[in-house]
């Protein structure tokens, strides 16, 4: 077999914006080919600024290097212009970076989880050449098919006859993507171990973690 | 001077035995010989006016530009040898758009200034492998103006690659009597309004000629309207304001 460079490690993440906060989920799993598991604790999701979030789901160590070159810029945008990134901001140069390896792209499919310059919940998700859009909830990975559209359902409130909309608070939120990962760990091998959410807010941004299913 | 400072004129890049870097400091006196260039910050906007020398009757005074856009909230009023600030001002371009094409927001007033100032000092021999662009200090000195999420702002650049923010500055040759007038003019609470009628008011003392809506050029950056150089009809209804 030629060489191939790219392995796909699986997992999931997913990312509902409210009013005034935002919330990432991610499992911890990594996973290799067929039914091989490599390790139960890898996250793939990581603090980029107090008011943003990163995951990366696909190929794990392509999500660590993107990863590594954001922060860098987000150091150097801090030492230049004297603020920290706002997400909108940190969301454009991501696409740039990722479009940049248009021809060996990052294999990664990549959400941001924050608040924009007004403290309003954001959510953007990538492909891994740069397409990316503002969203209000998304779930990527391996995991996505499963999640998706119980988002769709339970944050949207689709597929349901006429329901008043209100704010959806944070303690729905957090119950949301915890049963997102639960029900995903069961029916997807590659999502499992265990689960982090972040919880950005204005206060800034902090981890809860939970078990999910090791098997 | 040139018994004094004989050897150590030369290079660009050696110093004085006092350390000094006689070329910068030449390039800073060209700045001196330059047309008069005002500008003024308010809460409201940044104004902008330059003297132009219509040195003949038959000269086309629309041809003189001494002040220039950089970007939809960013101007700049040069004074000195002018033809240098088009590397300058060609670069503060480059560096504004590529901001907005990476991170979808326009750039900062001071960024700009910082970026113009990382030009200005690239002369001389570059240092390992590093192209140098330019062989002599550029000649020129800018005035920044623009508008960005901490307000309307003034920088002032120099040949030295220093960079001042200021709330109201002169440049080029009627600089000194300029700058005396607007600091006892100069209050924080100007209109956009009286910074225009002040402008002309300062530069109208320092001009030898008699000032019209040709000799000068005027341009504000406000919230409303970004970067504007002023029409001729513009300009005449500041200057009856006079």
């Amino acid at each position: 077999m030629s060489f191939y460079p790219y392995t796909d490690n699986g997992g999931s993440a997913l990312a509902i914006a409210g009013e005034d906060y935002c919330l990432l989920a991610s499992d911890t799993r990594q996973s290799g080919e067929d039914y091989k598991i490599h390790a139960g604790y890898v996250p793939k999701a990581f603090k980029l600024t107090d008011s943003c979030v990163y995951a990366g789901v696909g190929f794990s160590a392509d999500g660590v290097a993107l990863v590594k070159r954001v922060r860098q810029s987000i150091e150097w945008y801090r030492h230049a212009h004297e603020k920290t990134m706002s997400t909108p901001a940190l969301a454009q140069m991501i696409a740039t970076v990722l479009y940049s390896k248009r021809f060996f792209p990052y294999y990664v499919g990549t959400i941001l989880g924050g608040l924009d310059e007004n403290g309003r919940g954001v959510v953007y998700s990538f492909d891994p050449v740069g397409s990316f859009e503002a969203e209000l909830h998304k779930a990527v990975g391996s995991g996505a098919e499963l999640i998706q559209p119980f988002l769709d359902n339970q944050v949207n409130l689709k597929f349901l006859p006429e329901v008043e909309r209100t704010p959806l608070p944070l303690d729905v939120a957090l119950q949301i993507a915890k049963d997102a990962f639960t029900s995903a760990a069961e029916r997807d091998t590659k999502t499992g171990d265990y689960l982090e959410i972040f919880i950005i807010d204005r206060e800034g941004v902090n981890v809860e973690r939970f078990d999910l299913k090791r098997d | 001077m040139f018994l004094t400072r004989s050897e150590y004129d030369r290079g660009v890049n050696t110093f004085s035995p006092e350390g000094r870097l006689f070329q910068v400091e030449y390039a800073i006196e060209a700045i001196k010989l330059g047309s008069t260039a005002v500008g003024i910050q308010t809460s409201e906007g940044v104004v902008l006016a330059v003297e132009k020398r219509v040195t003949s009757p038959l000269l086309v005074s629309s041809s003189i530009e001494k002040i220039m856009e950089i970007d939809r909230h960013l101007g700049c009023a040069m004074s000195g040898l002018t033809p240098d600030s088009r590397t300058l001002i060609d670069h503060a371009r480059t560096q504004s758009q590529n901001h907005e094409f990476t991170y979808n927001e326009k750039i900062k007033v001071e960024s700009v200034a910082q970026a113009v100032c990382d030009l200005a000092l690239r002369f001389g021999e570059g240092a390992d492998g590093e192209e140098s662009t330019m062989s002599r200090p550029f000649g020129v000195a800018l005035l920044i103006a623009g508008i960005d999420e901490k307000g309307p702002q003034l920088f002032h650049t120099d040949p030295s690659g220093t960079y001042v923010q200021y709330d109201a500055k002169a440049i080029g040759s009627g600089s000194e009597g300029a700058q005396t007038e607007l600091q006892e003019e100069y209050h924080k609470s100007l209109t956009l309004q009286s910074a225009e009628t002040l402008s002309l008011k300062v530069l109208k003392q320092v001009m030898e000629e008699k000032l019209n809506n040709t000799n000068v050029e005027l341009a504000a950056v406000t919230p409303e309207h970004g970067f504007k150089i002023y029409s001729e009809a513009d300009l005449q209804t500041v200057i009856e304001r006079l």
